[in-house]
């Protein structure tokens, strides 16, 4: 029996949706079930991200950073600095660079959590959701007694950290490892090789290589179909040539190369993988004094940069171009969620209307940083 | 038919291995609760022995509060201030360093500087700040910090701090003075010549 092509039905999701992870407005357009054409709009969380940058100083663009993707703060703290660091030519003191590597891969646990987590929540699985925002909160209390805050920390400053670890905090760092190292089973348990999960996710939104490269997906959903691309790896910066971690690419063990499933999955293995890069970090941490590259007054030469730096969602790059003032001149932000977003349309064509809400969650999106 | 029976084994087995992680969660609820009654408990706010002089760095996020007679009006926080929430006026002074009562201004801070501004207006805007805490590090006083942590013992902590009125969110530190005995320490305004 041929397939029979009605009307096109024009459906709807969002603004205010709980699967859409923020407020984001799919337009979908129907036939029967099957998906014909998906759009985002987007832009209802922007805030002038890049034309604030215009008017405050280098040092004041931090706090805004924190607030484009609010669940890897560190993250993005730390792809700024990196930056405005490599356009001024400051060495930074060794402890600084391994403080930030553990700050770093801290948050992509935690960031990772949230987008596992989630993803399990829009195909109907809520325990794990508890389970993992359980655990990432471990993590915001760790950062609350590293820096105060919960979710926008400020920490990572140019040329330095805001201040150096609490007396107790390398320990407070290892518990937390052990305790969580062992939970990863646990999520494989309930979550991971559960036949209705795998049902609902393998073989659903394929990503073939090809597209993904075409439309610039980098991070996870890259990995996902199968790409070793990590700017971790490639194109190291900081000091993360000193540790030994794998990175793991989607090998379709449960459906195709590069479906929901290998998406979600290589985000659980890239959570042991940065364990493995804390433990490492923490045992080789020297002493030294945290403040001593902060430079008095930040005032970059004449020149521009464009720095990228591997983000729990990709490939997270800044592109900054100074005068000579106190103030960048223009500052643009390369973010990975806005590439994975504008895949969504091209890989859910042909899928039922259900499973664009999987695919969508596969693609741990965060409208914070994909309207800035 | 074996794929059909075989994939309904697979699927209950996996359920029961889901099961039995959620049973040994619910044997243990009593021990590893994680739930907060908030109301009746409160958040704990975590030990914060940062190793060094603690009163220097202030490591916590919550409202700020100004020891406004410890102010000298440099105005440093209100520059860096990324949202400009921070407005301060300032009058100077001629007879630097000495207790003004009338406008009950001290003179000495407890740093002991010498004032030689008078600061006639100070507001926090908490409805724009955005819990950054840099304005919290240039300080040469100390004297703008944000309440609980280390400095529980200056300002205990507010837990929640909402307002039926959004100007009663916007903080005046600054003393209130009536404007005619303020009057008296303005610039005075030279007269125009007719």
């Amino acid at each position: 029996m041929g397939i029979v092509h009605g009307d096109l039905m024009t459906l709807n999701i969002g603004p205010q949706h709980p699967s859409t992870h923020g407020v984001l407005r799919l337009k979908v357009k129907t036939d029967g079930e099957i998906i014909s054409e998906v759009e985002p709009y987007i832009g209802y969380l922007h805030r002038c991200f890049e034309k604030h940058c215009e008017n405050v100083t280098y040092d004041q663009v931090i706090p805004y950073t924190d607030r484009c993707d609010y669940i890897a703060s560190m993250n993005n703290n730390f792809g700024y600095a990196v930056a405005v660091e490599e356009l001024m030519k400051i060495k930074v003191p060794e402890r600084v660079e391994y403080i930030r590597v553990i700050v770093a891969e801290l948050n992509r646990i935690a960031s990772h959590l949230l987008a596992l987590g989630t993803f399990g929540l829009d195909v109907g699985a809520f325990t794990p959701f508890l389970y993992m925002f359980r655990d990432r909160e471990r993590i915001l209390d760790i950062f609350e007694v590293l820096c105060g805050a919960r979710l926008l920390y400020n920490y990572i400053w140019v040329g330095g950290v805001s201040h150096d670890f609490p007396k107790e905090f390398v320990k407070i760092v290892y518990s937390f490892l052990d305790y969580f190292e062992p939970k990863i089973k646990e999520y494989n348990e309930i979550l991971t090789y559960n036949k209705i999960f795998i049902e609902r996710t393998a073989d659903v939104g394929v990503m073939p290589p090809e597209v993904a490269i075409s439309y610039g997906v980098s991070g996870p959903n890259l990995r996902g179909s199968g790409v070793q691309w990590d700017i971790r790896k490639n194109e190291t910066y900081s000091i993360y040539e000193k540790f030994d971690f794998d990175i793991p690419v989607g090998s379709g063990i449960m459906g195709t190369v590069g479906d929901c499933w290998d998406r979600y999955y290589v985000r659980m293995q890239e959570m042991p993988q940065s364990a493995k890069i804390i433990r490492q970090a923490l045992k080789a941490i020297p002493e030294g004094n945290v403040h001593q590259a902060l430079p008095k007054k930040i005032r970059p030469p004449k020149g521009f940069i464009y720095k990228r730096t591997e983000s729990p969602r990709g490939d997270l790059a800044y592109y900054i171009v100074s005068d000579g003032s106190p103030i960048p001149f223009r500052l643009k932000m390369r973010s990975p969620a806005f590439t994975a977003l504008s895949v969504l349309g091209e890989i859910s064509q042909g899928w039922m209307m259900s499973d664009v809400i999987a695919i969508l969650g596969s693609l741990d999106i965060v409208l914070g940083e994909i309207d800035r | 038919m074996y794929k059909y029976l075989s994939n309904i084994f697979e699927a209950i087995s996996t359920l029961f291995t889901g099961m039995g992680v959620t049973w040994g969660h619910m044997m243990k609820i009593r021990k590893e609760n994680v739930t907060l009654q908030y109301p009746e408990e409160r958040w704990p706010r975590p030990e914060r022995d940062i190793g060094f002089n603690m009163e220097n760095y202030n490591v916590i996020r919550s409202r700020l509060h100004v020891d406004i007679d410890d102010c000298i009006g440099c105005l440093k926080c209100e520059r860096v201030c990324p949202v400009q929430c921070i407005k301060i006026n300032t009058v100077k002074v001629e007879t630097k360093g000495e207790d003004l009562t009338d406008i009950s201004h001290t003179g000495i801070t407890s740093n002991g500087t010498k004032k030689a501004l008078i600061v006639s207006r100070f507001d926090i805007d908490m409805t724009e700040c955005c819990y950054c805490n840099l304005c919290v590090y240039p300080c040469p006083e100390e004297c703008i910090y944000m309440t609980g942590g280390p400095n529980s013992h200056k300002q205990p902590i507010d837990y929640e701090f909402s307002q039926y009125d959004r100007n009663d969110l916007i903080y005046k530190f600054a003393k209130d003075v009536e404007d005619e005995k303020m009057s008296k320490y303005l610039p005075q305004q030279k007269q125009v010549d007719e």
